[in-house]
């Protein structure tokens, strides 16, 4: 059985006139991942503040560890926070802004050195004890803080887009260490980003923000899999999405008609979605193959022909923009192997499973 | 064209500086006159006007202006601190208004304030209160403004997320001033406490109207000899003066190393 670790009760927040978090519920297992994931400005840091406890919610409750944290300053939640930009203490050393935690616990010397060296071990900082911040470079700063944050072993740690500070080599290393500290650990992750990718690589859970509200909660794949608003699909990945309508067809499937009806697919019938109220199709780049690849058409697949319009090589990948019947354009993401067959103008035999045509309702 | 740009700004501050120091080169070798006429470069040399100050008619007003500043810059040090804090930190309500008139009696002149204090105390009945401790509220209130500025300054420069990473690692609001603001913000007090001292122990707009007979200071009695005789024995007392600021100033450094490298700046 899973405990839970923090939960919001439907949790508002007002600034003023505006409603910048409104009415979120969530329950964050214990010892998961979980990213809070949305564009800027969609309440995550006031989220994340909320739950440190340095801004009170307008309503609703915060549990933390099955406790109401309502007038609990944050100074007495014990939770773990890692800032944006740090805020390492400048005047300190390495080791004292790492043992800080533990000190004003009053805990005594020799264990604030034991806590200190395990933490700087697991962020691999050993050595740069007696270091001052400004000694080190951004990379390392960032590993001081987390280990800041989990001297004191806290049982949640909150972290604030942590990364988007470094460079794109360190980002992705960062990320499967932070992931190993977590796992190592144990401990309960709260991971707050704008970037889709860094949610999708480390996360158990992700939850999407839109606008204050939760669009969408579910596992990385589930996501990105079955997206349940247009939003979500945009947001997460790479996607087509075009206006369309559905109406009962054979096989218990359903027929989709996009661009006014001048295209029709077939998609495979979700429980989720009524017909009627299908607004949005959505088609991931790779789902839509070249009909001659090995395994395209091994499921029931809707078959097209296009023309190839714009090209663009990605190394490993190719993306294609390939205008099909009904003047509809679909982007696709085929292997690189396949170069030399695509070339702009060129005329291609398409495949898009049934099962790949999503159907939404916004 | 660059070179005589650097050329002239360096004659520039030459100048600026002989201006600033040579009436002090005066003082210094007209303390070493054996004459009793102040003579620029003496012919001969003599220590007997520095052994002339070892006597209680100097020790005495000397001991009371150490003890004023240093009570002056200890008070004004903890209260500047205080109010900085309420008003630049944590913004009491009302923050901008208290700011000024914490800061306003820095532009009320000192004869102003001397008065005003003597007038205070006397319609108050607390006519007792003239000597030390009415200097040290006078001066208190003449420096107050200067470490109030200074404090200010530094902690409207303090990085707020600090104070919120001490506290969700579960710093209670002393430690965080204790561990966190104080030591970030020290170099900045410790300016304005350095001010502080130096101002009370040259002061004598203001001290004049609060010394008693036997409760002197040393400008005062500097003053005061000075309206029957010139001799260098006053210049002896302001190179020692000159010296021991020198001195108070070089300990303030040491303890509150305001102008060292800071280590420091989280980026
Ligand atoms: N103290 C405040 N007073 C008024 N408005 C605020 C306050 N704090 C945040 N906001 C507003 O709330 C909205 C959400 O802010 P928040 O910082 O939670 O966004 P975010 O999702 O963390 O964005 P980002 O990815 O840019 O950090 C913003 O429009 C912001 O202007
Ligand atoms: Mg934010």
């Amino acid at each position: 059985m899973t405990t839970i670790d923090i939960e919001l009760l439907s949790v508002s927040k007002q600034f003023g006139a505006n409603r910048i978090v409104d009415d979120i519920s969530l329950a964050i297992p214990k010892g998961k991942f979980v990213s809070i994931l949305g564009p800027s400005g969609c309440g995550k840091t006031t989220t994340l503040n909320m739950i440190a406890g340095f801004e009170a919610p307008s309503s609703g409750q915060i549990r933390i560890r099955g406790r109401d944290q309502e007038g609990v300053p944050p100074e007495a939640r014990k939770i773990g926070l890692v800032f944006q930009n740090y805020a390492l203490f400048p005047h300190m050393t390495v080791a004292q802004n790492v043992g800080f935690g533990l000190k004003m616990q009053g805990r005594p010397r020799e264990e604030i050195a034991d806590g200190v060296s395990r933490a700087l071990k697991s962020v691999h900082l050993e050595g740069f004890e007696d270091r001052y911040p400004k000694e080190l470079s951004g990379g390392q700063q960032q590993r001081v803080a987390v280990a800041r944050a989990i001297a004191p072993s806290p049982s949640v740690l909150l972290l604030d887009e942590p990364l988007s500070n470094l460079d794109l080599k360190l980002r992705e290393a960062m990320r499967v260490e932070l992931k190993e500290i977590q796992e190592d650990l144990g401990m309960t992750f709260i991971y707050v980003t704008h970037d889709q990718e860094e949610a999708m690589a480390m996360s158990d859970r992700i939850i999407v923000m839109q606008g204050g509200v939760v669009a969408q909660e579910g596992a990385p794949a589930d996501i990105y899999g079955s997206p349940r608003t247009s939003f979500v699909a945009d947001f997460i990945g790479k996607s087509n999405i075009l206006p369309a309508s559905a109406e009962p067809g054979a096989d218990r499937n359903l027929k989709v008609s996009l661009g006014a009806g001048k295209a029709v697919l077939t998609a495979a019938r979700g429980d989720d979605v009524a017909p009627d109220n299908v607004r949005f199709c959505c088609i991931r780049p790779e789902a839509v193959r070249l009909a001659e690849a090995a395994g395209a058409l091994d499921e029931p697949a809707n078959r097209l022909t296009g023309t190839v319009q714009k090209v663009v090589n990605l190394g490993a990948y190719i993306e294609a923009w390939m205008l099909v019947d009904g003047g509809i354009t679909l982007k696709s993401m085929i292997r690189s192997t396949r170069l030399e067959k695509l070339s702009a103008g060129c005329r291609v035999d398409l495949a898009i499973a049934h099962s790949a045509v999503q159907l939404l309702e916004q | 064209m660059n070179r005589l740009l650097t050329y002239l700004f360096r004659t520039a501050l030459a100048a600026i500086l002989a201006f600033i120091t040579l009436p002090l080169v005066v003082v210094v070798a007209a303390s070493f006159s054996p004459t009793s006429a102040v003579t620029f470069l003496p012919s001969e040399w003599t220590l007997q006007w520095y052994a002339a100050l070892w006597d209680s008619r100097w020790l005495d007003p000397f001991l009371l202006s150490v003890e004023l500043a240093v009570i002056v810059s200890l008070a004004s040090g903890l209260l500047g601190v205080l109010g900085a804090y309420s008003v630049a930190y944590a913004k009491c309500p009302g923050h901008t208004a208290i700011m000024a008139l914490l800061l306003s009696p820095m532009s009320v002149p000192q004869i102003v304030k001397g008065v005003a204090v003597v007038l205070f105390l006397s319609s108050i009945g607390l006519y007792d209160l003239l000597g030390t401790p009415g200097l040290v509220m006078a001066h208190i209130i003449l420096t107050l403004p200067y470490v109030v500025r200074m404090a200010a300054t530094a902690m409207f420069g303090f990085d707020k997320r600090l104070d919120r990473a001490a506290r969700i690692l579960g710093a209670s609001v002393t430690q965080r001033i204790r561990y966190v603001l104080l030591p970030l913000i020290r170099s900045g007090l410790f300016s304005g406490m350095t001010f502080a001292f130096i101002i009370s122990f040259n002061n004598i707009p203001l001290s004049v109207f609060l010394v008693r007979p036997g409760q002197t200071t040393l400008p005062i009695t500097v003053i005061n000899h000075l309206e029957y005789s010139l001799d260098p024995v006053l210049a002896a007392v302001n190179v020692a003066s000159l010296l021991f600021i020198l001195g108070a100033i070089i300990l303030f450094e040491k303890i509150g190393g305001f102008s060292a490298q800071f280590h420091g700046g989280s980026k």
